[in-house]
C-alpha cells in the first residue's frame, strides 16, 4: 500500500506531463497507426560504417518511424563516429531536438543513440539496448544463451551440461535467474552477469522453477512444490519466502504488474490452464477472462495495459494479446512464450527454430535469432 | 438517490462475493479454503540425481496419465503397489520423476509434471511408504520415451517414473 501511495502522485505527474506535451507539440504525438517520418543521413567519420548500419536497423525495428528522404521528413537523424565516440544528432528543420555523445563500441553507442531518439520523439522507452536470454540445445544439452535484441553478439552463458531452462532477466539486465537441474532436482539459480557469480537461491525439496523478477529486481515470483503441490511463491533475493496460492491445482508462469502489486499466472484448476490474477501479497486468484480454452505463460506489458500469452489452437501454439482494460484477446502470431519489451510495443517469442521480434501494432514479425538449433523460452531486459 | 444506488451496488457486490466464497465459483481459484493440499516434502537426499549413476531407474513400470490429467487412475494402482510392496519399511528413498507429452508449453509442462509426480507420491504414502522417503522432480516434456508426434507416443510420454536412490 505504501508503495502504491508513493507512486500515485508520480503517476499523476506523468499523465499530466503527457497531456501537456500532446497539447504543446502535436507533431510528437504518435498514434498507434501512424509512424513519424524520419530521415537518416548516415553516420560519418572513420568508424561510421558499422554504427550507421546499426542505427539504420534499429530505427527500422523500433516501429515508431517511417524512414523517408530528407525532404519529406519531420526529423533528420545524423552523426559521426570517431575516436570511440559517436556524436549523434536529431534535428527538426533548424531546431536541434537531440545532440549527445556516446562512447563505447560502435554497436553499443548506436543502440544507445537510437533508444534516446525513441524516448525523445515518442516518450517511450526503446528496445535497442535490450538483451535477449533464451534456451538453446546447440551443445546437445539445453543451456542458457544471451544475445543483443537484434540477434548479434550471441553467446552461451551456462555450461551446466545438464538441463538449464526458463531464463529470466532482471529489468536492468544485471542478473539472470533460471531453472537448473545440475544438482539432480529443479532449482532456481541467480547469476550476477557482471561478475559471473552464481547462487543456488531456491532449492526446496520438490521442483522449484519459473522465476520472474519483480519490477524493482529484488523479488522473484516462482513455482515451488515443497508443501506437496505446485504453488506460487515470492522469494526475496536477500532471503524470505512468501506463499501466494493455496489450491489443489498446478500453478505456473507468474508475471508482475508494473507497480508490483499484482501477479497474473496460469492455473489448471478447471481442468485446462487458464489465467488468474492475484495480489502479490497472496489471497485468492481471480480468473482473467480471455475467451480461449488453454492459456499459459502470460507476460504483463511494462505500461500495464496489455497481456501477451500462449493459447493452443489446432495442433500448435499461438501468441495472443489482450487489452487489460477491456476488449477480447486476439491471436497475433504462431509461436510460443511471448514476452513484452521495454516499449510495451514489441514482444519476443519462439517459433521453435527462431526467436522472433513482433511489432504488435503493425503485426510485422522478424526472426532475430535462428540457425542455432532449437531456441525456446526467450525473455529480454526492460 | 446517488447514494442509494451506490449502497445497493455495494450490497449486491457483497452478496455476490459471499456467494463466491460459499459455493465453488469458477471466477476464483482456491477460494474454498486455506489448506495444504498435499503431504509436505521431507529434506532432499542431496547428491541423488534422478538421471545420475546413484539412482536406479527402470526397475519399476512408470505410472501413465490421461491427457492434461494428474490423477493416478485405478488401473495404474498396481504399479504403485509394486513399489510399496518391495520398498515400504526398508528406509530406501524413492525419487518420483514427472513427465508430460509435448503438447503443452514449457513451464506449464514442468508444473503439470510435478503435479503428476506428487500424485504418485501421495499414492505411495497411502500404501505405506514414509513421506520423508519419497522425493519428486519434474522434467516437463523433456526426455520423451517416444519422440514421435502421435497419440500413442504422447500416451507413453505422460508418465511418472520411479528411481531408487542407491
Amino acid at each position: 500500500m505504501i508503495r502504491l501511495h508513493r507512486l500515485l502522485p508520480l503517476l499523476a505527474v506523468c499523465l499530466l506531463g503527457a497531456s501537456l506535451q500532446a497539447a504543446d507539440a502535436p507533431t510528437i504525438t504518435v498514434r498507434k497507426s501512424d509512424a513519424l517520418n524520419v530521415a537518416f543521413t548516415g553516420i560519418g567519420g572513420s568508424d561510421g560504417a558499422l554504427a550507421s548500419k546499426v542505427v539504420q536497423n534499429d530505427l527500422t525495428l523500433a516501429g515508431w518511424f517511417a524512414l523517408v528522404q530528407p525532404g519529406m521528413a519531420s526529423f533528420t537523424v545524423s552523426g559521426t563516429f570517431a575516436g570511440g565516440v559517436l556524436q549523434g544528432k536529431v534535428v527538426k528543420g533548424s531546431e536541434v531536438v537531440l545532440s549527445k555523445n556516446y562512447s563505447g563500441s560502435p554497436r553499443m553507442a548506436a543502440h544507445q543513440f537510437v533508444d534516446d531518439i525513441v524516448e525523445t520523439l515518442t516518450g517511450h522507452k526503446g528496445i535497442a539496448t535490450s538483451e535477449i536470454a533464451f534456451v538453446c540445445n546447440r551443445s546437445g544439452r539445453k543451456e542458457i544463451y544471451l544475445a543483443d535484441y537484434d540477434g548479434s553478439n550471441g553467446r552461451q552463458l551456462t555450461h551446466d551440461n545438464g538441463l538449464s531452462v526458463s531464463p529470466a532477466l532482471s529489468p536492468n539486465g544485471h542478473r539472470l535467474a533460471y531453472t537448473g537441474y545440475q544438482a539432480g532436482y529443479a532449482d532456481i539459480y541467480v547469476i550476477d552477469l557482471a561478475t559471473g557469480a552464481r547462487v543456488r537461491l531456491v532449492k526446496f525439496p520438490g521442483t522449484n522453477s519459473g522465476a520472474r523478477f519483480s519490477p524493482d529486481g529484488n523479488l522473484l515470483a516462482c513455482t515451488i512444490s515443497k508443501d506437496g503441490n505446485p504453488e506460487l511463491y515470492v522469494v526475496s533475493l536477500s532471503g524470505g519466502v512468501r506463499r501466494l496460492t493455496h489450491t489443489r491445482a498446478a500453478e505456473s508462469s507468474p508475471t508482475w504488474s508494473p507497480n508490483a502489486a499484482e501477479i497474473i499466472y496460469s492455473c489448471d484448476e478447471t481442468g485446462v490452464p487458464q489465467l488468474y490474477k492475484i495480489s502479490s501479497t497472496g489471497g485468492s486468484g481471480r480468473l482473467v477472462s480471455t475467451g480461449f480454452g488453454y492459456c499459459t505463460e502470460p507476460s504483463w506489458s511494462p505500461d500495464g495495459q496489455r497481456l501477451a500469452f500462449n493459447v493452443r489452437s489446432g495442433g500448435g501454439f499461438s501468441v495472443a494479446v489482450m487489452d487489460l482494460n477491456g476488449g477480447g484477446a486476439r491471436i497475433v502470431a504462431q509461436g510460443e512464450n511471448p514476452v513484452w519489451g521495454a516499449d510495451s510495443r514489441h514482444v519476443v517469442y519462439s517459433t521453435g527454430s527462431t526467436i522472433s521480434l513482433l511489432d504488435v501494432p503493425t503485426g510485422k514479425s522478424i526472426p532475430v535469432i535462428s540457425g542455432l538449433g532449437k531456441v525456446t523460452e526467450p525473455t529480454w531486459t526492460r | 438517490m446517488r447514494f442509494q444506488t451506490f449502497a445497493l451496488l455495494s450490497v449486491t457486490a457483497l452478496l455476490t462475493f459471499a456467494g463466491c466464497a460459499n459455493k465453488k465459483n469458477k471466477q476464483y481459484a482456491g477460494i474454498d479454503g486455506d489448506y495444504v493440499s498435499g503431504t509436505p516434502l521431507g529434506e532432499r537426499t542431496e547428491g541423488a540425481n534422478f538421471m545420475g549413476s546413484n539412482v536406479q531407474r527402470g526397475q519399476y513400470a512408470p505410472v501413465q496419465f490421461g491427457y492434461d490429467s494428474s490423477s493416478v487412475a485405478p488401473d495404474q494402482e498396481s504399479k504403485v503397489a509394486a513399489v510399496t510392496d518391495a520398498l515400504k519399511g526398508s528406509g530406501t528413498t524413492v525419487i518420483v520423476a514427472g513427465f508430460t507429452d509435448e503438447r503443452g508449453t514449457q513451464e506449464y509442462n514442468r508444473s503439470l509434471g510435478e503435479k503428476r509426480a506428487l500424485a504418485v507420491r501421495e499414492a505411495l504414502i497411502a500404501k505405506g511408504m514414509k513421506a520423508n522417503n519419497v522425493q519428486t522432480v519434474s522434467f516437463g516434456s523433456e526426455m520423451p520415451v517416444d519422440s514421435a508426434s502421435n497419440d500413442s507416443a504422447w500416451a507413453k510420454n505422460r508418465r511418472a517414473e520411479f528411481g531408487v536412490v542407491k
